[in-house]
């Protein structure tokens, strides 16, 4: 009698924790909608979650603030003034004129200005009005909307995946 | 069992034995192997083969552990393991797109990611340490990871006041607060209800045909191709009022109704009958009813439809209603009625009170009346009888039931109150807490959001709820700030960090109070934080601008920046009113540091002039941005007439510092020594030329057709 028990015991504690091992039985849906974490791939794809992160985001607001209306051809009240200026500013999507610019030339230019770099004086320094964090947040999103895109010096990025 | 083999193993009994202990060694080793093969663990060795192969990899690996990392904020609810798997999240070298996630360094953002955790932004499961259970909706965990699109959601619901860097739902409240949803819904953090026309005399206004129409769809500017095109309209304009699912049956008990709404009989105004017989016969009428309407820039508040190169667009403000179509809404003697004096008919609303004369009141009615027309705007309403007792008892009863009431007041009708469902903690629902009825959308909060706002009926067929008209981004930026509604926070230390709107209130005091009032000053220019976002913030005009430059631009308003096209209008404003705003505006809205009689312009010497000409034109080179005579950018304002407009100490001040006065502004802050200061201030100081008053019919349609609708 003991002996049945004894060996019950064992055998349900077995059933039990093979059970455990098992997935759990419901599968977890994903969320189609918005492309979320789905593959891998899409971890690996800026694009698919959002365009721009968090610093270029604010790169870009900060642009539509201060710099478009010399740095872009329509700005949100209408003309710009790009056309009015000599020499004429670059568009601030312009690869070929921007990727070449180091981000230190970039940083300087904004936070001293034209003059203090040799360049058109027409370009006002914004060293005190805007915090090293948000120029740099505007280099990010210049070099996030370059066409052609910008590379980053330096050797290519690693190939290495996560898995 | 004989007594001899009692305490005897038998043979059996030794199997049973054998073959139990090693279940229960199996048994335990099913933990160990589950534990090495976990998901996370994976990561966590990929991460150091990751590593290995990176130039930095010391720096990498210094905090490594093979165990389970969690940021742990006993006081916020925080256990999140999220830096388990995301390791290198604070390796300032792993910023670059190119690293693999989940190794990719966290952007740099205000909060630091060590103190806050992450699920506070991101929500999904902190204690999770498997993909799925972390990111996405499992039975048990409801709250799925928040997509990067509606991020700003989290901003929102600690930060109560609007912040710069979220404009998504800084937007969706907006439109929460512009569309009136707080109407029907609780919301937190809203705007004082904007209520709908109050519609108790609206029998005297329109017609029972326009109801009808109006009701059935509240959209009256067509593209192109015939469609009811809302949308891709530069400003992004729409009309406020949704389109409730009515039946045809309820059309007609509901015009009925309100068709019948004359409790305040109108007291038309009667235009002197010799302007009228003078000004009727002349073949200019209509022209130069165009040209008044243009010059009073009534199109600073109200949009119309033009057409040019087959795209309707509509050009103009969004305060007031967009007026195409107005002349076949309203009848003749509500509209002069109206326009001299908006007050007779509704006692709060924000038209200004113009001074008319009867002969511009006439033409500009006349214009209205015959040019802003559309013939076939009713030609689809059927022929309405007479009202009938029983119809209109219906239309009351439906008036309540549909929830018109919420927005419009009646006289005599009480509307039911907490018409909606309370939205103060909707984003911190859980799946099971909402009803998806037979919508086939992934059971989670945010598409049930976005579900709900597209088609109301698509999750819950008797909703009342009615039909909103969105673009992609106004719609993203609803669900954002409907997200960012989560309630008050169930721990104290919580409720400690949220940071609360600040409650802007300005209340204009003496004379000017009356005329602040009349010609509603607020709905455009804001002081000391409350008041429209239009027009430049007056809080501190007294000490920027001089008071006879003021008094010189309340009769003749002349923009300052030519690339406007929204102005203030002309209101015809009496000597004495322009004399109290002035005085007002000088004397009792200053910049305290500000003394407007701290410079005095007398000491500017013709050398200083000089001097300032100099660098403003040669080593500033202001003129990339200002105009001055022909010549010059239109970012900055014109600055033909500073030396009439601003004072010198404001000047001053400005060029020492311009966000100190006003904080937003985009005119960087400069290296200027004092010495420059005096001498750009001398130099602009001397700039005295008044702009001529525009009054050709040109001038004024060249600036029209010229422009977009920007501001």
């Amino acid at each position: 009698m003991k002996s049945r028990i004894l060996l019950a015991a064992p055998l349900l504690f077995a059933a039990f924790g093979l059970s455990a091992c098992k997935k759990s039985a419901e599968p977890v849906k994903p969320v189609e909608a918005f492309g979320a974490y789905d593959t891998e791939a899409d971890w690996n794809d800026s694009t698919k979650l959002v365009n721009l992160g968090y610093q270029e985001a604010q790169g870009k607001r900060i642009f539509y603030q201060y710099c478009v209306w010399c740095h872009a051809d329509a700005t949100p009240a209408g003309p710009s003034n790009r056309s009015n200026l000599t020499p004429v500013p670059p568009l601030l999507n312009d690869g070929d004129k921007l990727n070449g610019e180091s981000d230190e030339f970039m940083r300087n230019i904004i936070t001293l200005g034209g003059s203090a770099l040799g360049k058109s004086a027409m370009m006002p320094p914004y060293g005190k009005t805007l915090s090293a964090g948000e120029i740099q947040a505007v280099i990010a999103f210049t070099r996030a909307i370059a066409q052609p895109p910008y590379q980053k010096p330096g050797r290519p990025g690693s190939q290495y995946t996560a898995k | 069992m004989p007594a001899e083999d009692m305490g005897k193993l038998t043979y059996r009994m030794r199997l049973t034995f054998a073959v139990a202990t090693v279940i229960c060694v199996l048994m335990l080793a099913i933990s160990p192997v589950k534990d090495f093969r976990a998901e996370w663990k994976k990561y966590k060795r990929s991460f150091v083969r990751f590593a290995q192969g990176r130039p930095d990899t010391k720096k990498l690996l210094a905090d490594y552990s093979p165990n389970i990392d969690q940021v742990w904020i006993p006081g916020m609810n925080v256990v999140d393991r999220c830096t388990t798997c995301h390791q290198g999240m604070t390796q300032l070298s792993l910023a670059d797109t190119s690293v693999p996630q989940p190794f990719r360094a966290h952007p740099p953002i205000p909060h630091n990611v060590r103190e806050w955790g992450c699920t506070i932004c991101h929500r999904g499961q902190g204690p999770a340490t498997e993909i799925a259970e972390a990111h996405e909706t499992t039975l048990a965990w409801e709250q799925p990871i928040l997509p990067a699109h509606f991020l700003q959601a989290s901003c929102g619901s600690c930060h109560h006041a609007d912040l710069n860097e979220t404009p998504q739902v800084t937007r969706g409240r907006e439109l929460l607060s512009r569309l009136n949803c707080q109407a029907c819904h609780k919301l937190n953090d809203l705007e004082r209800p904007m209520l709908g026309p109050e519609l108790s005399s609206v029998g005297y206004k329109v017609s029972r045909e326009w109801i009808y129409k109006w009701l059935k769809e509240p959209r009256t500017v067509l593209d192109k191709d015939g469609n009811v095109t809302v949308n891709g309209y530069e400003n992004g304009d729409e009309s406020r009022m949704p389109k409730f699912r009515l039946k045809d049956e309820e059309i007609v008990a509901l015009t009925a109704f309100l068709s019948a709404q004359k409790a305040k009989p109108l007291e038309s105004y009667k235009i002197n009958p010799a302007v009228v017989a003078a000004w009727s016969k002349k073949p200019d009428l209509l022209p130069q009813g165009e040209l008044r309407f243009r010059q009073m820039m009534c199109s600073t508040c109200h949009p119309l439809a033009v057409t040019r190169a087959g795209e309707t667009k509509l050009i103009g403000g969004d305060i007031g209603p967009e007026l195409t179509k107005v002349g076949s809404k309203v009848n003749e003697p509500w509209l002069v009625t109206w326009l001299r004096n908006p007050q007779v008919y509704l006692a709060h609303n924000n038209m200004p009170r113009y001074g008319w004369t009867d002969e511009d009141l006439y033409k500009v009615s006349q214009y209205v009346m015959n040019q802003l027309t559309d013939s076939d705007l009713l030609s689809t309403v059927p022929k309405l009888e007479a009202a009938t007792q029983d119809e209109i008892k219906n239309g009351k009863r439906l008036f309540l039931e549909k929830g018109c009431a919420s927005c419009h007041s009646i006289a005599g009708v009480t509307p039911q109150k907490d018409f909606g469902p309370d939205l103060t903690a909707l984003g911190a629902k859980n799946a099971s807490e909402l009803e998806f009825g037979k919508a086939k959308i992934t059971h989670n909060l945010l598409s049930y959001i976005q579900a709900k706002l597209q088609d109301p009926v698509s999750v819950n067929p008797v909703s009342r709820m009615p039909q909103y008209t969105w673009n992609p981004a106004d719609l993203d930026a609803v669900t954002t700030a409907l997200l960012s509604q989560t309630g008050p926070k169930a721990t104290s230390a919580l409720q400690h960090l949220t940071v609360p709107k600040v409650e802007a209130s300005y209340r204009a005091v003496g004379d000017f109070a009356e005329v602040y009032e009349r010609y509603k000053c607020y709905a455009c220019h804001r002081f000391n934080g409350y008041g429209g976002t239009l027009a430049p913030d007056l809080s501190f005009e007294g000490s920027r601008a001089q008071k006879k430059w003021i008094a010189e631009f309340l009769k003749n308003p002349q923009t300052i920046r030519p690339t406007l096209i929204l102005r203030m209008p002309q209101f015809n404003m009496t000597d004495k009113e322009v004399n109290t705003v002035a005085e007002y505006l000088a004397l009792a809205v200053q910049k305290p540091e500000v003394n407007p009689q701290s410079v005095d312009a007398r000491q500017f010497t013709p050398a200083l002039v000089s001097m300032g000409k100099q660098l403003y034109e040669v080593k500033y080179q202001c003129q990339s941005c200002h105009t001055i005579g022909g010549t010059g950018g239109y970012v900055g304002p014109n600055l033909n007439n500073a030396g009439n407009w601003l004072t010198p100490s404001w000047t001053e001040a400005w060029l020492r510092n311009p966000q100190s006065l006003q904080p937003d502004t985009i005119e960087p802050r400069r290296n200027f020594t004092e010495d420059e200061i005096r001498a750009l201030t001398a130099y602009l100081m001397t700039l005295k030329a008044a702009i001529k008053p525009q009054t050709s019919t040109s001038a004024a349609n060249a600036r029209l057709a010229g422009q977009g609708a920007g501001r």
